[in-house]
Order: structure tokens, then sequence, then C-alpha cells
């Protein structure tokens, strides 16, 4: 791993091609080539079926049934983040890309970064924040009676924003939640939206094992410099903290690792190999 | 009814899950309204595999029901292509409906004050033409199950049957305004019992007096209107029309 920010360049390869994808996919349907079809809510490709699991989750809940549909459509997600852990978020999610836009902006202007410091207290708050928040999200869905959090899911607004936008030519009101979104993130802390409300992504996470893809300080020295910390868009601290659920399996911390260029240091792997004391 | 059903109404319908309108339908092969609040996760998948464009994403103003996949008849109507019911994730578009005739969206349904087939007859049963009137007939013959859907009685009144599927085509085509027929979508209930929602907005509507639009004799006022002497009334083919066409000489 010795190139630095390698990793983040096949992120933005892969970012901006499902960005693009957005875009594409309704150009094409109003092609009539139905090959690909569908929002990040649910998309198919041939005959695979990918659904937003808590989007899924929710229909089985209100409607108090599961069908062979359902089933299949969440196989996929689901195999994904067991396999490589909460990647859709940073190599996929529309919205993340747009906030890692902004966090790009708020840096050129001179923003103070504001990141929440790193103590393992913190970090335990969020990641029990996020579940609580996710816990009463989908009670409020289930008072309502329907899949409520749909309507907040900020990859599934975008998308169908996307798709609204080609095939009608127009935009909805959802889009003002997203740029409210926006807006906050250049107000509160980076990344507030994907590190503690977003039902999709803490939803996702749930699945994420320590089996799977995940990230973990493979080599005894370390020269604890903290870039990795600094670099680190959940706010983690990525020597001790690579299998926690807020994990996304970035990579930035891989790209700034100054260690990895002598000796592998921090990397992803799979599995539970190599523990070291930390 | 009572007060105490009024409010019984009120809480117990999830306003969320009962809300209908005219001409406004959920693609084919939709389970029941409330249990399709409930199953669709407003993937849009039906929107996109729509060739005709007739699926389209509810907006704000219908309440929570946001993103999820409507049928506007009155601005373009279902032509039964049977390509969305299998692409739905949740199944709540039934993906193994394949037979059009087995659609049922809703059904229309014709308002005899306005349908200018209607009209004539009562023109002509009122003591004969005058030459104004005008028969139209065209939801009999843009009807998909003419004959079955719709059938002719004293060969002149639409009327329709069980056996239409709600498509909304003759609704589209219908040359009335506002239109003389209408889609009841399937499960629209009873406006009383439709709880709080409906119960506002019935407020709102107007009183069949003030309603804009025409009524019968009002129809046949405006029919009269029309002048052959005079100046041409407006009229615009919504297609492209050729003077000549290939091989054929006048
Ligand atoms: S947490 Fe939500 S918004 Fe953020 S990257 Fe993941 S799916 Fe996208
Ligand atoms: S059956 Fe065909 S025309 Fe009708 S709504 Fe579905 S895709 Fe559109
Ligand atoms: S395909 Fe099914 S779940 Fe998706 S928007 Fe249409 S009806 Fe809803
Ligand atoms: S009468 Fe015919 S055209 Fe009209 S909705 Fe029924 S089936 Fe469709
Ligand atoms: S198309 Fe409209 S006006 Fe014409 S016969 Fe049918 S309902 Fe009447």
């Amino acid at each position: 791993m010795a190139g630095q920010s390698k990793i983040k360049r096949y992120r933005r390869l892969v970012q901006a091609a499902v960005f693009m994808m957005m875009f594409i996919i309704p150009a094409l349907n109003i092609l009539e080539i139905y090959f690909i079809k569908g929002t990040f809510y649910s998309i198919d490709v041939g005959n695979a079926v990918a659904a937003d699991p808590i989007a899924v989750f929710q229909a089985a809940m209100s409607s108090k049934s599961v069908n062979i549909y359902m089933a299949l459509s969440v196989v996929i997600p689901i195999l994904l983040m067991l396999f490589a852990g909460r990647v859709w978020c940073s190599w996929m999610c529309p919205y993340h890309f747009i906030v890692e836009g902004v966090s790009f902006v708020k840096r050129k202007l001179g923003m103070k970064k504001s990141f929440p410091v790193h103590t393992p207290e913190k970090k335990r708050r969020t990641e029990t924040a996020r579940l609580i928040i996710l816990v009463c999200f989908i009670a409020l869905a289930g008072v309502a009676g329907i899949p409520l959090l749909n309507l907040i899911s900020a990859p599934g607004i975008i998308s169908s924003q996307a798709l609204v936008l080609v095939k009608f030519h127009y935009v909805t009101f959802e889009l003002v939640f997203i740029i409210a979104l926006i807006i906050a993130e250049f107000v509160f802390f980076p990344f507030f939206w994907c590190r503690l409300f977003c039902p999709t992504g803490t939803f996702l996470s749930l699945f994420k094992s320590e089996r799977g893809m995940h990230l973990k300080r493979v080599s005894s020295s370390c020269s604890m410099c903290g870039s990795c910390k600094r670099a680190c868009p959940m706010g983690l601290d990525p020597v001790t903290d690579g299998s926690s659920l807020l994990c996304h399996n970035c990579g930035d911390c891989i790209d700034v690792c100054p260690d990895n260029k002598k000796q592998e240091t921090l990397r992803f792997i799979s599995g539970r190999q190599h523990n070291f004391p930390s | 009814m009572s007060l105490r059903e009024k409010v019984k109404n009120h809480l117990n319908k999830n306003p969320f899950k009962g809300y209908f309108r005219r001409n406004r339908l959920r693609p084919p092969g939709a389970v029941m309204e409330e249990k399709f609040m409930e199953l669709c996760i407003r993937c849009a998948r039906c929107i996109e595999v729509c060739p005709y464009e007739s699926v389209k994403r509810a907006d704000l103003f219908d309440r929570l029901q946001i993103g999820t996949p409507y049928v506007y008849a009155d601005e373009r109507a279902c032509y039964l292509c049977m390509l969305c019911p299998s692409v739905c994730p949740t199944g709540a578009l039934d993906p193994n409906l394949k037979e059009p005739e087995k659609v049922r969206m809703g059904i229309a349904y014709i308002e005899q004050d306005k349908c200018l087939n209607y009209l004539y007859v009562k023109d002509e049963n009122a003591g004969g033409t005058q030459g104004f009137a005008m028969i139209c007939s065209t939801c009999y013959n843009t009807c998909p199950y003419t004959d079955e859907a719709i059938k002719m009685e004293q060969f002149l009144l639409p009327v329709i049957t069980d056996k239409c599927t709600g498509c909304g085509i003759c609704v589209e085509k219908c040359p009335t305004d506002p239109k003389s027929i209408s889609i009841i979508p399937a499960g629209m209930g009873n406006e009383d019992l439709a709880g709080l929602y409906y119960q506002r907005s019935r407020k709102n509507f107007k009183k069949a007096g003030d309603a804009e639009g025409y009524s019968g004799d009002d129809a046949i006022k405006k029919k009269m209107s029309i002048d052959a002497s005079g100046s041409k009334p407006e009229f615009k083919f919504d297609y492209e029309t050729t003077d000549k066409i290939d091989g054929w000489t006048e």
C-alpha cells in the first residue's frame, strides 16, 4: 500500500460512476432499455434486485408480512455489507459524495473543521445515539403504519429527484430537504447526518461483521502520529476503532498513514487475524 | 351520523392509508390502498418502466403519499402494457398479474348531465334536435374492451359494465371539459367514512351551483353558441396532419 491516496482515487471513480448512473438509468429507460431500472430505494440489474434493507424492513413491518420479493431484494445488499462492511456509504451513496464536496469547500474557505474531539467516550456516545435514533425512527414509522423513513432517506431522495428531473423535467419538494441537509452540513459538525441520523446508513451498519472487511492496525509498531484520526470523516480513531459500526470503510485513514509507506501498518482485512496490542 | 361515530371514524382511520381522489389511480395490479401504502417503498421502478409516462410520482401536496406512483387518468391513462406489475420489489403491485383484462384499477363513471351523447339523446327526446347537438362516442371507440367494458344502450348511450379495467383511456380521450367520464379508484369509500382528511376537504368542495364547468343546460347553451356561419371554432389536431399521402394523388 505504497501509493498515497490510492484508495481515494478508486473511491472517487466509483462514486462518480454511481452519481452518473442516477441520471443515465432514467435516460436509458426513456429509450425503452429496461435492463437496469430503479432508484436507490430499490434497483434492479437484469434479474438481480437490490433494495434498501430499511425500506423493505419497514414495508414488512407495516404490512406485517414478508413475501418472496422482499426477501430476495435484500439479499445482495446484506451480503455486500457482511463481506465488505458499510461500503455503500463511502463508496456509492450520492449524499456522501456531495457532503465530501461540502467538506472540501469548507476546507477551501478556511472554515474550521470542528470535528468533535476523538475521545473513546464521545465515540461511544455517538454509537449509542445513532442506534437510539434509529429505533425511535422505526417506532415512528410503526405508528404511522407506512414506510415513513423513505421520506428522509437521502440517497433515495437524491436518486428519485434525478429520475423525475430526467424523465419529467421537474423536481419536487423533497429536494428542499436535501438542500436543508447540505446547508446544515456547513453549520454543524461534518457528516452529522451520516454519523447520527441517516436510517439507511445506521441500518446497513448493523450488518457489518468482524468476519467481513474491516480496518485493522496490522503492525506492532505505529508512530502514533494521529494523521488517521484527523482524516477520519466519522470521527473515529482508526487505530482502535476499525470494527466500529460507524466506520464505513472509506480508507481515508489508510491513505494518509505515513507508516504505511515503510511497512504495512493500517489496512483492510477480513476475518479475525493479526491481533496486535494497540 | 352521530358525534360519537364521527369521532370514532376520525380516530380509527389512518389518514395516510385511505386517501382517494377521482382519476388518480394506482398502477395496475396494485393491492388494496391500505396495504399498498404499507408496502410501497417509493422506489419508482414502476415509474421508470412505464413506456407511456403514465405512472407519475405523487408530489408533496398528496400528503405522505409523496413518491408513491399514481396514474392520473385525465392526463395520461394506462395503456395496459403490463410492464409495471412485474418490477415491484415488495409486491405492492402483484408481479403475477399478466393479463390486462384482469386489471381493476377502478371503474369508470359517466356523468350523464355532461356526456355529449346523453345530452344529445336528452335534446332529441325534448322534441327533436335543432342541429346543435353532437354525438361523441369517443369513450366507446377508444376503450380497449369495446362492447365488453363499455356498451352502447339504444346505440347511443355509453354504459360501463363490471368488465371495466379502470385504465382511464376513455377519460383521457373524452373531449368535454370537465370530463364527462371519470374513474373511481378501486377502494374509494363512502365520503362519510373516509376520515379526517375527507371531512376537511369536503368543506372546500364547491356547491353544485357554484361549481365551474357546465351543468347539462349550460352545456347545451354552449353548444348552441357554436355557429357554423360565423367564425370557425378553434380546433387543433394533437397529431401531425398531412395533406399528401405517398403514392396517392388527389
Ligand atoms: S449514512 Fe446515509 S446518507 Fe450517509 S452515506 Fe450512508 S446511506 Fe448515505
Ligand atoms: S401497464 Fe403499462 S401503460 Fe399501464 S401503467 Fe403499467 S407500465 Fe404504464
Ligand atoms: S415498484 Fe412497487 S414499491 Fe416501487 S414505487 Fe412502484 S409500487 Fe412502489
Ligand atoms: S371503460 Fe374501457 S377505456 Fe374506460 S376505463 Fe374501463 S376499460 Fe378503460
Ligand atoms: S367520450 Fe365523454 S362525452 Fe364522449 S360519449 Fe364518452 S363520456 Fe360522453
